[in-house]
């Protein structure tokens, strides 16, 4: 209950001061009405968590192959299925972002569009196999050899690609931390992007913690412990 | 049998292979057929236009792409259909079965690359300013195309709607892949030099290497059941 509580009151507190404080970005700098910047708070956090839910998920599908214990695959699919959700979240923030900012809801040649794109094919295709094969350790296995070959192809997506063609990102590479290592952002940005960055995090985990005991209770219920 | 070894093996299985697609010759017709379909669909569709060469290296592997994706996972389906499969998982480690399947999806894609290039050359008008690139790039794609789909393959064969789900599979995948080897073939038609291209072929190479090895250490999971 406490924890409900306390992500109630940051999420909250995370809304009312995205608004309430100066933009993030200087009216001199920002292409397009610096207010619009405000997005920024929402649409990070939101695409770290859809990257956290991935590696949560690759990291059970690992413990799945060792141990064969079916809990393992629900844990992995339900991380899924929330990194699928915000996700789709990050995408939406995303395009209204960039019709704000650079004047196109999608953009082929920005890369890091491409790369959530295929994100979303990722969890797409994932589930789309779930729902093909009937065999419960069948699936539970191959699930988990298709998302640690997707983590990979991910890795080499969203970290690799987007800095050796650089040229095709219009994303900033130093709003947060610059090639120094400084963190660039003002400190009351950055306190109120901290708080979004956990406030989302604990959010996750939250939906995360109770939709994993609802599924392994349904599992335990129907008699196939 | 331990004097056997080990390339005796892969060589076994590749060759068993390549004699059953002899009788039958499925996959290859597949391949063939499928990339002279699309071949001469955009031969037809361009007309007289004459793109530039990025925009027929992008076909090229266009072509190339949706070929391999309707023929490479014939090796695997058909061992499933004919019944066959059983006493392959019982005949050796699956290593070596991987690495047999392995070299059999390289022989297509080379027979395809051998029959599509010069077609391609003849049909639409274009070819290759700088050779030695376009070469290079051509077969360090085909490696990394045959790597990562072949454990697809193993996976695709035990679910129900065999065709669409790899493509749908394989493409998050390939992706990266298809990103380099795109680069690299448009560097070797407006007539580049190896200069140009040296972060595409280094993340080429490494997406090989790691795809390869990551498909030898998760095949066995897959290929137990």
């Amino acid at each position: 209950m406490i924890w409900k509580f306390l992500i109630y009151l940051s999420m909250t507190a995370v809304i009312i001061l995205a608004f309430v404080t100066t933009s993030p970005m200087s009216p001199a700098s920002a292409s397009g009405d610096s207010e619009v910047y405000r997005i920024f708070y929402f649409h990070v956090p939101q695409a770290w968590v859809a990257a956290i839910a991935f590696l949560i998920a690759v990291f059970f599908s690992v413990r799945f192959l060792q141990t064969k214990n079916i809990d393992y695959d629900i844990k992995a699919s339900t991380a899924c299925r929330l990194g699928l959700l915000f996700s789709i979240l990050a995408t939406i923030t995303g395009s209204i972002f960039a019709r704000m900012t650079w004047g196109e809801f999608w953009n082929w040649s920005e890369i890091r569009e491409v790369s959530i794109f295929i994100l979303l094919l990722i969890y797409g295709g994932y589930f789309t196999f779930r729902s093909a094969v009937s065999d419960e350790y069948t699936r539970a296995a191959f699930s988990a050899v298709m998302s640690i070959l997707f983590g990979v192809a991910g890795i080499f997506l969203i970290f690799i690609l987007p800095r050796v063609y650089p040229v095709f990102s219009l994303h900033p590479n130093d709003s947060i931390i610059d090639e120094s290592g400084v963190i660039t952002m003002g400190s009351t940005v950055a306190l109120i992007f901290a708080l979004s960055l956990v406030s989302f995090t604990a959010l996750f985990l939250w939906i995360y913690k109770i939709s994993v005991d609802i599924n392994l209770s349904a599992r335990y219920r129907a008699g196939e412990r | 049998m331990e004097s056997v070894n080990w390339t005796a093996k892969v060589l076994a299985v590749t060759g068993k292979d390549i004699t059953s697609e002899f009788r039958t010759r499925f996959a290859v017709n597949a391949i063939v057929m499928f990339a002279l379909v699309t071949l001469t669909v955009v031969s037809f569709a361009l007309g007289v236009l004459s793109p530039s060469g990025e925009i027929m290296a992008a076909m090229f592997w266009i072509i190339l792409f949706f070929a391999a994706m309707s023929g490479l996972a014939q090796t695997f389906i058909k061992e499933e259909e004919s019944g066959t499969a059983l006493i392959l998982k019982l005949s050796c480690p699956g290593t070596i079965i991987f690495f047999g399947k392995f070299l059999f999806n390289l022989l297509l894609l080379i027979v395809l690359a051998v029959l599509i290039v010069p077609l391609f050359i003849v049909l639409l008008n274009s070819s290759a300013e700088n050779w030695a690139v376009f070469i290079i790039g051509l077969l360090l794609g085909i490696i990394g195309l045959a790597g990562a789909t072949t454990i697809i393959a193993a996976i695709v064969s035990k679910a129900s709607i065999k065709g669409a789900l790899f493509t749908v599979l394989s493409f998050p995948i390939l992706m990266p892949l298809l990103a380099a080897v795109i680069e690299i073939t448009k560097t070797a038609f407006i007539g580049g030099t190896f200069g140009d291209i040296s972060a595409p072929i280094q993340m080429l190479i490494a997406y090989d290497v790691v795809m390869i090895t990551l498909s030898v250490m998760l095949f066995d999971f897959v290929w137990r059941y």
